[in-house]
């Protein structure tokens, strides 16, 4: 078909110093083809019909260097403005924390990074114990028996759930294929929520909440009988609710009870499982992640042994090898894609490993006294900074005597919006404008603070707020 | 220490911590919500940590530590200087819901990858925000769904897959509500377009299927199976796990397909991690582009004002599409898996072609170089080609039935031979309809030395008596898992009871 054309043409010389490093074959297709008994690459592609062939090269431009791709990083990455360069405020779902160096350094082993799933369990081990090790911290902190070695994000994991909780309950509810949400969760999570219930005919039901911000517990006993009911601990306004404890039994155990969690903050508050949580998920990113503009992260998934078998995601177990010492190996395999093909109860393929061994070592490294440290330095801060707040006269904090995780509403005498642009221009990132959530609130802002946060950035902050608050008034 | 539960040191201080801001008892919750009993989480100090987790690794195969032929795969080298951009705080540390005159980076990079991908892919519009293939090909059935919705074809509830299809394909297509029409392949292991024929109808929604198919065959009747499905008022779906093979060469789009997604963890050397992270963007054809989840981003000369935060005078926003399904990730997709996976593409360029092309090279060159020892040694009679072909693409099958029937070694048996050998196992069972099946994929990033020596041990393997052969491996950290024991003692957890006995 070419055979006018001279043999494979080799890319310029300064092409071939760009990518030799990871084309180790360049340059010697010839002798490659030649022991194949052909004599140009385009027979490799003889099976490709032409009206489906590409012509000419691809629009894109020429190869570069590892040394100029790091310089346009820095120029194209450099130009963000990254939380750590400002004071920062905004959470929403995604917390600044500290991850130990010795976590990026043994994440950053080849063994662990370059792995594929671990099918082959006799040259897996390490991964396959230390996600056994994972599903252990997890069921632990968590109060649960059950837990797989993540799944995508806490949105998925949650979405996962009701579906999950629809599998195990919808033979005996009398509400079949209904699940009732929080309506304080934020839009974007419902929507993924949607997305995964649509297909099987699941209704969404909204669990009503009270003025307060806490669980309406009287409406909540329009959920027994559903599916599953979701709420989250500590809700989306940064409330930990005292009602959710009791939710189980005004429910049921018919109905699931999944709650959705800041791992951290269970160095401080009960365990779900304590109280009756049958299933629990969450963003697990505060334990080992760095926030990485939202991705990767890792869906926590955690459940009570009646779920065990309509689960999602992948489950490592401990078994014996042929000479009978412990060895570790994936299983209960039948209820996943690549054995169930269109009966799998998910199809989760890929998940978050990496990031949840991260996850693994930051846990590992805290202890459990180090978490509750680090679960007290993020409430402490957060109740040093709702007081500094509380103490501005323009500025009201609707859930004042709530007990407030990582974050809490306050409301000001001007839109959100306006205040996060006049905090922007100051170099502080002020918030999440809550009105991106609930429609009603124009002037309700969500201030996020850390076990990274410091005392003087709340100061800093309650000046800033002082001054725009008394001129939103004055206006 | 074998167990990381082992470490019971009396206090955990992996790690040492500032003093909280305000005294632990100014924290009043009530007795509901306070934790009565610690984790029983191991403490450790670092030294003991970063032990554990070195000698875990110590027995953990990466492709760091040898050839990896995993068919399907793609289990490509994953060059170090994406994970050093990674960890940049412009990436790292940043918030999806900052505004977007704080992400001007990071947004161009999204945009440039949109273009990328849209331009080797034939397609109009790519969003970024699904996280792996799966929720990918979700993704797009749920768009494809929805476009049909709009024009009141609701009828259309079938999704037709192929039966050597990825597992996932039809996980997917169920999870989003349709029902599954699985045809069969031909004996060649191509598509057979009578079997398509016979299912079409008016109910067909999409038809799934990648090509190269998963046999690492390229489907030459492509073009006429979409013109079929198209024809029937269907959709054609192009699951791009094997897109290594074709970038520069053909596309999706050239093929005939409406919507396709991306595996980044794949063609584009996001690491694997074990298991993941992955990035599993789609493209679509423009009149499916209005149902992609949200957000997209759109790229405009820059306003007066905007000079201080703008990138080469231009301005990357946010976009969401008119009638988009929603979200299926809660931000904006893995956008770290995003960053290295620029920082990989910028790597080739427009030469991305040449990568494809070695990675068939190798391919092709590797299932040769199999025959010829398998020749040599007089074993060639223990295997043979999954499927008849001339030429492979990026990954080629071997069928090990005849070595089972004459000798009683499986393919399972070999894996566990290649072990032993100090490589990883090819893929073995799947494709489904290849009988005793061994996927192999060697990716452009191995030498011909490399290939040369795995084709060399493979036939020794072969060599190896069954009775041996089925004690294999041998020289592992463990020798052979016995799954069933798993299965039936399910120990899915450390017992602090089993301790104290």
């Amino acid at each position: 078909m070419t055979g006018a054309r001279p043999v494979w043409h080799a890319p310029h010389r300064g092409e071939v110093i760009t990518m030799v490093d990871q084309l180790p074959n360049l340059g010697r297709e010839q002798e490659m083809l030649e022991e194949m008994g052909l004599s140009h690459i385009d027979e490799l592609f003889n099976d490709i019909p032409l009206e489906v062939r590409m012509q000419g090269e691809l629009p894109l431009r020429g190869p570069q260097s590892e040394e100029e791709i790091i310089a346009d990083a820095n120029r194209l990455l450099g130009s963000n403005v990254a939380l750590g360069e400002r004071v920062s405020f905004l959470g929403a779902g995604l917390y600044r924390n500290y991850i130990p160096a010795a976590v990026f350094a043994m994440i950053s082993r080849g063994e662990f990074l370059t792995s594929y799933t671990p099918y082959q369990p006799e040259v897996s081990q390490g991964m396959l114990q230390a996600m056994w090790e994972f599903q252990t911290l997890l069921s632990e902190l968590l109060g649960l028996p059950i837990a797989n070695v993540s799944l995508y994000d806490g949105s998925s994991a949650s979405a996962e759930a009701l579906t999950c909780s629809v599998r195990v309950h919808n033979s005996k509810a009398t509400q079949k294929n209904v699940v009732y949400v929080s309506q304080l969760t934020p839009p974007d999570k419902i929507s993924v929520m949607r997305n995964y219930c649509q297909g099987a005919g699941i209704i969404l039901m909204p669990l009503k909440h009270n003025l307060d911000g806490t669980i309406d517990l009287e409406s909540a006993k329009e959920a027994a009988g559903s599916c599953g009911v979701y709420v989250e601990q500590p809700n989306p306004l940064g409330l930990l609710d005292g009602g959710i404890t009791q939710l189980k039994e005004i429910i049921g155990d018919n109905t699931a009870l999944i709650v959705g969690v800041q791992p951290v903050s269970l160095g401080i508050v009960e365990a779900p499982g304590i109280y009756g949580a049958d299933i629990v998920v969450g963003e697990g990113q505060p334990l080992g992640s760095p926030i990485t503009g939202g991705g990767p992260l890792y869906g926590i998934f955690a459940c009570a042994k009646p779920y065990l078998r309509l689960m999602p995601g992948r489950i490592v177990g401990r078994s014996i090898d042929v000479d009978g010492q412990v060895a570790y190996c994936l299983t209960l395999s039948t209820r996943e894609q690549h054995i169930r093909r269109h009966r799998a109860t998910s199809n989760i393929c890929t998940n978050e490993t990496l990031i949840a061994l991260m996850g693994a070592m930051h846990m590992a490294l805290l202890g459990p006294e180090g978490l509750n440290q680090l679960a007290v330095r993020n409430m402490t801060a957060c109740l040093l900074a709702k007081q500094k707040l509380s103490e501005i006269q323009t500025i009201t904090i609707p859930h004042q005597f709530g007990h407030h995780f990582n974050e809490f509403v306050i409301e000001l005498p001007g839109k959100a919006r306006d205040c996060l642009n006049y905090l922007d221009s100051n170099g502080i990132i002020g918030g999440f404008d809550l009105n991106a959530w609930y429609p009603n609130q124009m002037n309700w802002l969500l201030i996020t603070v850390t076990d990274q946060t410091k005392a003087e950035e709340i100061e800093l902050l309650a000046a800033h707020l002082a001054l725009w608050t008394s001129k939103a008034v004055m206006s | 220490m074998s167990n990381l539960f082992d470490h019971k040191g009396a206090v955990g201080k992996g790690y040492s911590q500032p003093q909280p801001l305000l005294a632990a008892h100014m924290i009043t919750l009530p007795e509901s919500l306070t934790r009565k009993n610690h984790a029983r989480w191991p403490r450790l100090s670092e030294p003991e940590m970063v032990r554990h987790y070195t000698w875990l690794s110590k027995r953990n195969f990466g492709i760091d530590t040898g050839f990896y032929p995993l068919g399907s795969c793609t289990m490509k080298h994953n060059p170090r200087i994406n994970e050093v951009i990674a960890q940049l705080p412009g990436i790292a540390d940043v918030h999806p819901h900052q505004p977007e005159h704080h992400l001007q980076g990071l947004l161009s990079i999204f945009h440039e990858m949109q273009e990328m991908l849209e331009i080797c892919s034939g397609m109009d519009q790519v969003t970024l925000q699904p996280v792996a293939g799966a929720q990918g090909e979700f993704t797009a059935v749920r768009c494809i769904q929805e476009y049909f919705r709009s024009r009141g074809e609701t009828q259309r509830t079938k999704v037709i897959v192929p039966d050597s299809a990825h597992g996932t394909n039809p996980a997917s297509a169920v999870m989003a509500g349709f029902e599954i029409v699985e045809i069969p392949s031909r004996e060649d292991g191509r598509i057979d377009l009578d079997a398509i024929r016979a299912v079409v109808d008016n109910e067909t929604a999409v038809m799934m299927i990648t090509n190269p198919n998963t046999l690492g065959l390229f489907e030459p009747e492509i073009a006429q199976a979409a013109e079929i499905v198209h024809a029937a008022g269907g959709q054609m779906y192009y699951d791009g796990a094997n897109f290594n093979a074709i970038l520069g060469i053909t596309s999706p789009g050239l093929m005939g397909f409406d919507a396709v997604h991306y595996n980044l963890h794949k063609t584009f050397s996001q690491p694997h991690g074990g298991g993941g992270p992955g990035s599993g963007p789609i493209g679509v054809k423009s009149h499916l582009a209005e149902f992609l989840p949200g957000p997209i981003v759109k790229k405009r000369p820059i306003k007066a004002g905007e000079e201080a935060h703008a990138i080469d005078d231009l301005w990357f926003g946010w976009y969401q599409p008119e009638r988009s399904i929603g979200k299926v990730q809660q931000w904006h997709g893995n956008a770290g898996a995003v960053v290295r996976s620029w920082a990989f593409y910028r790597r080739f360029g427009k030469e991305l072609r040449t990568m494809s092309q070695h990675a068939v090279l190798n391919a092709n060159y590797l299932r040769h170089a199999i025959f010829r020892e398998a020749k040599k040694a007089g074993v060639d009679d223990m295997f043979c080609d999954g499927a008849p072909t001339t030429v492979a693409k990026h990954e080629f099958t071997l069928s090990l039935q005849p070595a089972k029937e004459k000798y009683g070694i499986s393919a399972m048996d070999v894996a566990k031979g290649l072990l032993d050998k100090g490589y990883m196992a090819p893929t073995v069972y799947f494709p489904l309809v290849v009988p005793e099946c061994m996927m192999i994929e060697p990716t452009e990033t191995e030498s011909k030395e490399v290939l040369d020596e795995f084709a060399k041990n493979f036939v020794e393997v072969l060599q190896i008596d069954a009775e041996t052969l089925r004690a294999a491996p041998i020289t592992t950290p463990v020798r052979r898992v016995d799954e069933v024991y798993a299965a039936r003692n399910l120990c899915l957890r450390h017992s602090f009871e089993e301790d104290e006995q």
